[in-house]
């Protein structure tokens, strides 16, 4: 598997809460280009999971977007241009950081969010039991 | 139930003791053991849900819907329904055009699932009556509906491209007076303004682009003399100023919000506010003891324009 970018989104639900809809909307809509070099999970405190990764991941608030276990954007819907900056200052290497960076005048496309969304899991685990 | 005690609560005044709301929305449903999309979609079932919640918690007032796609979905937006939470707006009309070029138009009381409210309001209105309860109506305030209009892409624009933005968000804040005009009219108590992505933002984007949107709604909400309301969710610590001056009798805060901070902050600006039992961490995670949470509450807000509720 080539090298790829980490973000983990910490949500409250990205389904009840616009904010941690919206937060997990800025990655899904980022261009293909974009998301064939990063992978991404919504992280919902509603159960376990989502709070062990809160508590791991030193989460102070929510939602929060990660980027290599970074809190970058904490209670701040980021920018498009924001996003492509930061993901390029954490990028595995530097041909990544580069390539992200060629792609920072794209801007977010919208034609597959719902199908960008559902990979990450957007939605899927904000119950107790799930 | 104490229903004047909650309206003076929501203004900033003086209460006996503080007032209750729990903001059910499709808990209501789980209650009543109905699925959530079938609840928000059926007039009889979403008020016999609203009822049983309002004397399951003996509460003085419970919101009719917290439900924020219902404005986005009347004028077009499509939805997904889910089982066990409210709808999530799918699509977005204005993601690469303005409202106008869209071919958008404001809601009527015919469009989306708004007969559906008024038939559940006039159903639920003289049973809460009868509990002296209040009905509460809450709108999808200006950025919400915005960024469920134009997409994330509202968070770029309203720095890059701030004119289609100002369109956007001034078109939202039109679909919330219109909003307004309709809560008013299904008789609602109190009606809210309920932007919960306004935390999200710097204070002079909160200034530029929410305060202006939110007057035409507030000014419908004052004018029919109801009682107004602004609830935001998150971490909202630095736009707390601008929420406390935009013009609204109080606001609503969630779980991430310091108690006393806040508190302070309504008691220098006169106004009511409410919150904030921590939803997730005690009452659906258990992590912390709800009725210790409760206790810290009740004893930062006291009984000065305060409302007991979950954040």
């Amino acid at each position: 598997m080539a090298e790829m970018i980490t973000i983990d989104v910490l949500t409250l639900d990205s389904v009840q809460c616009a904010a941690c809809g919206y937060m997990m909307e800025s990655i899904a809509a980022l261009p293909k280009d974009v998301q064939e070099m990063i992978v991404y999970k919504e992280w919902s405190v509603k159960n376990k999971d989502g709070v062990g990764k809160f508590m791991e991941l030193k989460g102070k608030v929510l939602p929060t977007i990660c980027i290599e276990r970074d809190l970058v954007f904490e209670s701040i819907i980021p920018q498009y241009e924001e996003l492509i900056d930061e993901m390029a200052k954490r990028a595995p290497s530097e041909a990544i950081g580069k390539r992200i960076m060629s792609l920072r005048e794209v801007g977010f496309q919208f034609d597959k969010i719902q199908e960008n969304l559902a990979k990450a899991g957007s939605g899927m685990h904000t119950r107790v039991d799930s | 139930m104490a229903k004047q005690m909650l309206l003076d609560a929501y203004r900033g005044k003086r209460t006996e003791y503080a007032p209750w709301v729990p903001y059910a929305g499709v808990h209501c449903a789980h209650i009543i053991n109905e699925p959530a999309d079938k609840f928000l979609q059926d007039p009889e079932i979403m008020a016999k849900g609203i009822v049983a919640t309002a004397k399951r918690y003996k509460a003085d007032g419970i919101p009719l819907l917290f439900d924020l796609s219902v404005e986005a979905n009347s004028v077009g937006c499509d939805l997904k329904w889910w089982p066990d939470n409210v709808p999530s707006v799918t699509t977005h009309p204005c993601s690469n055009k303005t409202p106008k070029e869209a071919g958008l138009k404001l809601p009527t009381k015919d469009s989306g699932r708004w007969p559906v409210l008024f038939k559940a309001a006039k159903i639920v209105k003289p049973q809460l009556e009868d509990l002296d309860c209040a009905m509460i109506g809450g709108f999808c305030g200006p950025l919400t509906l915005g960024a469920h209009l134009a997409g994330v892409r509202l968070f770029t624009d309203v720095y890059k491209h701030k004119e289609f933005a100002a369109e956007v968000c001034k078109f939202a804040g039109e679909i919330g007076a219109r909003a307004a005009e309709f809560y008013a009219e299904m008789g609602c108590d109190i009606i809210a303004s309920i932007d919960p992505v306004a935390s999200q933002i710097r204070p002079a984007t909160f200034r530029e682009y929410v305060t202006p949107n939110s007057q035409a709604a507030i000014k419908i909400i004052h004018d029919a003399g109801i009682t107004s309301s602004f609830f935001i969710c998150g971490d909202a610590t630095k736009v707390m100023d601008e929420v406390c001056q935009i013009g609204t009798h109080g606001f609503a805060i969630d779980e991430q919000m310091n108690m006393n901070f806040i508190r302070d902050l309504a008691r220098k600006y006169g106004v009511g506010f409410g919150g904030n039992l921590k939803l997730t961490l005690a009452l659906s995670l258990g992590l912390l003891s709800p009725r210790e949470d409760a206790i810290v509450s009740l004893a930062a807000g006291g009984q000065h324009g305060y409302t007991f509720a979950p954040g």
